[in-house]
C-alpha cells in the first residue's frame, strides 16, 4: 500500500492506515482489516448478548430486552435485569479477560499452544481454591482472591524456573506444562481428601461455571479490567516488538526481558482474575487469539479482536450451557472444552506444517 | 578513527570461554570482515560488539563509553545488527518487516512519523525491495529475504552495521549480490560495516580491513593483500594452499592444494593437521 505524505510517495506497511491525534503529536498505525473485524465482532457480541437475555425458561422478546437495557420501564425487569443480566456480564468480562490473557501469553511464548490453562495459571488457581474449599472456605467472596493468588504464584514459579540468563520461549512453555500437571495432582489430592459435597462443588468450579454468578463477581472483575485497560493498550503496541527473535529484537533496542515480563504479568493477572470469577473456563484463552489472528491476518495477535471474540465465545457457550439440557444447567467450561479440544488437536496435527520460526524457537544465537 | 572498539574482551557461554582478551578497533567508514574457521569465536565477537552478549571480562566501547552503560535503545540508534538467521513473525509483509527497523525511534503514541516513512521508503529503494512491499516475507526467495532483512537494518539508520554471515544460506549469485549491496551502502553512505564470513576468498574480496581469528584470538589483521598469505591460511585454517592474485580484483585468492586422487602417489598431505 503506497500512500503520499507531503507529495513524496512513501512506503507504508500494507493494510495499515495512519491516524494522527493532537495535531501530529501522536500517530498510530491502524490495521484496517483488524478495525473492521473489531467492529464486526462488537456487533456480533451485542447480538449474542441480546439473544442471551432473551432466551431462557421464559422467552423475552429482544425489544423488551433492549427496553430493560436502556433502563426503560418493563414487565421483564426481574427476568432480564436481575436474573440473566448479571450472569451475562460476568461471562462477558471473563471472556474479554481470557481473550487478552491468551493473546499475551501466546505472544511471549511464541507458541499458539500456550495459554493460561496450559502453562499452569489455571491449575495454580484451582489448587489453591480447591485446597481452601476442602479446609472449609467456601465463600464466593473469598475464593476469587485465593484463585488470583494461586494463579499468580504458579506463573511466578514457572517464570523463575524457566529463567536462565533470559527467558527461553520453549523452556517457558514446557516448564509451564510440567507445573500444570504437578498442580493438577495436588488438586486431585485435595479432592480425594476432602468431603464428598465439597469435592462435588469444587469439581463444578474447576470445570468453569457461571451458575449463580452475579454483580458481586462482576464488579471486581470489571474494575480490574478497567484498571488494566491502559496496560493493555501499551501491550498491544509492545507485542509488535517482541514478535521477532531475541537477537533481532535486542538489536532494535527492545528491552526484551522487561517487556516480556510486563506482558506475561498482565496476561497472568487477567487470567487469574477471570479464573477467580468463573473457574478455569478451558480453551477460551487458547482459541480466541488464534481465531482472531486468522480473521485479521495481522502479523501479531490483535488484542482487541481477541478480547471481543473471547467474550462472544463465553457468552454464547453459556447460553448453550443453560439451554442445551434444560432444566439442567451445564458448566460453561464443558461447552468451551467441547469446541476447544478438537481445535487443539487440529492445531497439533497441522503443527508440522507450521514454520519452525512460528512455534517456539528460541534465540538465534550461535557460538 | 574508531567509534567502536573492544578492549581485552573475554567472552564465554556458561563455563566455556570462547574469546580470550581480544583487542579490536573497527575502522570508521570502512568494511571490516572477521574471518576464521568454525567455532573460532567470530560470531560471538560480533554479538558482543552489538551488546547481544555481555562480556565476561573487558569491554566494548562506543564513542569511548562502555556499551553496558548506554541504554539499549540509544545503542540501537548507533549500531544495527543482523543475526545469522533472524526470525520474522509469521505472515508478516515486507514493508511491515522493514518498518520494524524504526523501532528505536518509535513510542506507543508515536508509531509512524514522516521520518519513519522516509527512512523505510529509502531503505527499501536502496535494497531494491520496493516492488515486494506487500508480499509476505515467507514467500520470498533466500536472496530476496536477505535483502529485506538488510533493508530493515538500514531503516534503523545507524552509523554502524554488523552482519553475521549474511551469505550463509544463499547460492553464489545471491552471495555476490548481497555483498555487493553491502559494499555499495558503505560507499554511498559512508556507513561502517562489520561482516562475519567464513569464506576467506569472499572476505579478501570485500574487506577493507580483514580480521583473521582462530580459537578466540586475533591472528592477523589489516588490508587483505597484506594479511592473506599462504602462511596465514595454514595457521588459521590448517590448510595447505597457493595464494594468487584474484584475476578480477587483484586481491589475494586462496587456492587449496590438490584434491584427493587415487592416481596420485606422491603422498603429499593436503591438510597439515
Amino acid at each position: 500500500m503506497t500512500a503520499t505524505t507531503g507529495g513524496a510517495p512513501g512506503v507504508r506497511p500494507a493494510g495499515y492506515a495512519r491516524v494522527r491525534v493532537g495535531g501530529g503529536r501522536g500517530t498510530f498505525l491502524l490495521h484496517r482489516r483488524a478495525a473492521l473485524v473489531a467492529v464486526g465482532l462488537a456487533v456480533a457480541l451485542g447480538a449474542v448478548c441480546v439473544a442471551y437475555l432473551s432466551v431462557g425458561e421464559s422467552f423475552v422478546p429482544p425489544s423488551e430486552v433492549l427496553r430493560v437495557l436502556l433502563g426503560r420501564e418493563s414487565s421483564q425487569e426481574l427476568v432480564v435485569g436481575t436474573l440473566r443480566l448479571p450472569r451475562m456480564v460476568v461471562g462477558l468480562l471473563v471472556g474479554l479477560a481470557f481473550g487478552v490473557a491468551g493473546g499475551l501469553i501466546q505472544t511471549v511464548a511464541r507458541n499458539p499452544l500456550a495459554s493460561p490453562d496450559i502453562i499452569g495459571v489455571s491449575q495454580g488457581a484451582s489448587a489453591l481454591t480447591v485446597g481452601a474449599m476442602t479446609f472449609g472456605i467456601t465463600s464466593f467472596s473469598v475464593l476469587p482472591y485465593l484463585s488470583v493468588a494461586g494463579g499468580v504464584a504458579a506463573a511466578a514459579l514457572v517464570y523463575v524456573f524457566a529463567w536462565r540468563g533470559g527467558l527461553h520461549a520453549t523452556r517457558f512453555v514446557l516448564i509451564g506444562i510440567g507445573f500444570a500437571i504437578a498442580l493438577r495432582s495436588v488438586t486431585t489430592l485435595f479432592l480425594t481428601k476432602g468431603d464428598y459435597l465439597v469435592a462435588q462443588q469444587a469439581q463444578v468450579w474447576m470445570t468453569g461455571s457461571l451458575n449463580g454468578r452475579g454483580w458481586d463477581s462482576a464488579a471486581p472483575l470489571g474494575w480490574v479490567l478497567l484498571a488494566a485497560a491502559p496496560a493493555v493498550a501499551w501491550a498491544a503496541y509492545a507485542q509488535r516488538t517482541v514478535s521477532m527473535d531475541d537477537d533481532t529484537a535486542t538489536a532494535l533496542g527492545v528491552r526484551l526481558g522487561r517487556v516480556r515480563l510486563g506482558l506475561v504479568a498482565l496476561g497472568v493477572v487477567l487470567a487469574s482474575v477471570a479464573t477467580g470469577a468463573a473457574g478455569p473456563v478451558d480453551f477460551v484463552a487458547l482459541l480466541a487469539p488464534q481465531i482472531a489472528r486468522r480473521m485479521t491476518r495481522t502479523a501479531q495477535i490483535p488484542l482487541l479482536c481477541s478480547a471481543l471474540l473471547g467474550a462472544v465465545i463465553v457468552v454464547l457457550a453459556d447460553l448453550l450451557a443453560r439451554r442445551l439440557l434444560s432444566p439442567t444447567e451445564l458448566p460453561v467450561g464443558v461447552l468451551t472444552a467441547a469446541v476447544g479440544a478438537p481445535y487443539l488437536i487440529w492445531l497439533l496435527v497441522r503443527g508440522r506444517s507450521i514454520r519452525g520460526g512460528a512455534v517456539g524457537t528460541g534465540t538465534g544465537g550461535k557460538a | 578513527m574508531s567509534k567502536l572498539v573492544a578492549r581485552e574482551l573475554t567472552l564465554a557461554y556458561e563455563d566455556r570461554t570462547v574469546v580470550h582478551g581480544l583487542d579490536l578497533d573497527i575502522p570508521d567508514g570502512r568494511v571490516s570482515v572477521i574471518v576464521g574457521p568454525n567455532a573460532c569465536g567470530k560470531s560471538t565477537t560480533l554479538r558482543a560488539l552489538g551488546r547481544l552478549l555481555k562480556p565476561r571480562g573487558g569491554s566494548v566501547l562506543l564513542d569511548g563509553t562502555e556499551l553496558a552503560r548506554i541504554p539499549t535503545r540509544r545503542i540501537a540508534r548507533s549500531i544495527g545488527l543482523l543475526p545469522q538467521s533472524p526470525v520474522a513473525p509469521e505472515a508478516i509483509t515486507v514493508a511491515d518487516l522493514v518498518s520494524r527497523g524504526r523501532q528505536p525511534y518509535q513510542h506507543w503514541w508515536q508509531q509512524w512519523s514522516d521520518e519513519d516513512e522516509r527512512a523505510v521508503t529509502e531503505a527499501m529503494a536502496r535494497t531494491d525491495v520496493t516492488a515486494l512491499a506487500d508480499r509476505p516475507v515467507d514467500e520470498l526467495s533466500g536472496g530476496q529475504r536477505q535483502r529485506v532483512w538488510i533493508a530493515m537494518a538500514l531503516a534503523q539508520e545507524t552509523e554502524l552495521l554488523l552482519l553475521d554471515e549474511p551469505t550463509t544460506f544463499l547460492d553464489i549469485s545471491h552471495q555476490v549480490e548481497v555483498l555487493d549491496l553491502v559494499r555499495r551502502l558503505n560507499h554511498e553512505q559512508g556507513r561502517t560495516v562489520v561482516i562475519v564470513l567464513h569464506d576467506l576468498n569472499q572476505a579478501a574480496r570485500y574487506a577493507d580491513h580483514l580480521v583473521a581469528m582462530k580459537a578466540g584470538r586475533i591472528v592477523a589483521e589489516g588490508a587483505p593483500a597484506k594479511v592473506v598469505t599462504r602462511e596465514l591460511v595454514r595457521e588459521v585454517f590448517g590448510l595447505e594452499s597457493v595464494v594468487i592474485p584474484d584475476p578480477v580484483t587483484g586481491s589475494p585468492l586462496v587456492v587449496p592444494g590438490a584434491p584427493y586422487s587415487p592416481e596420485r602417489t606422491d603422498g603429499r598431505a593436503v591438510h597439515s593437521r
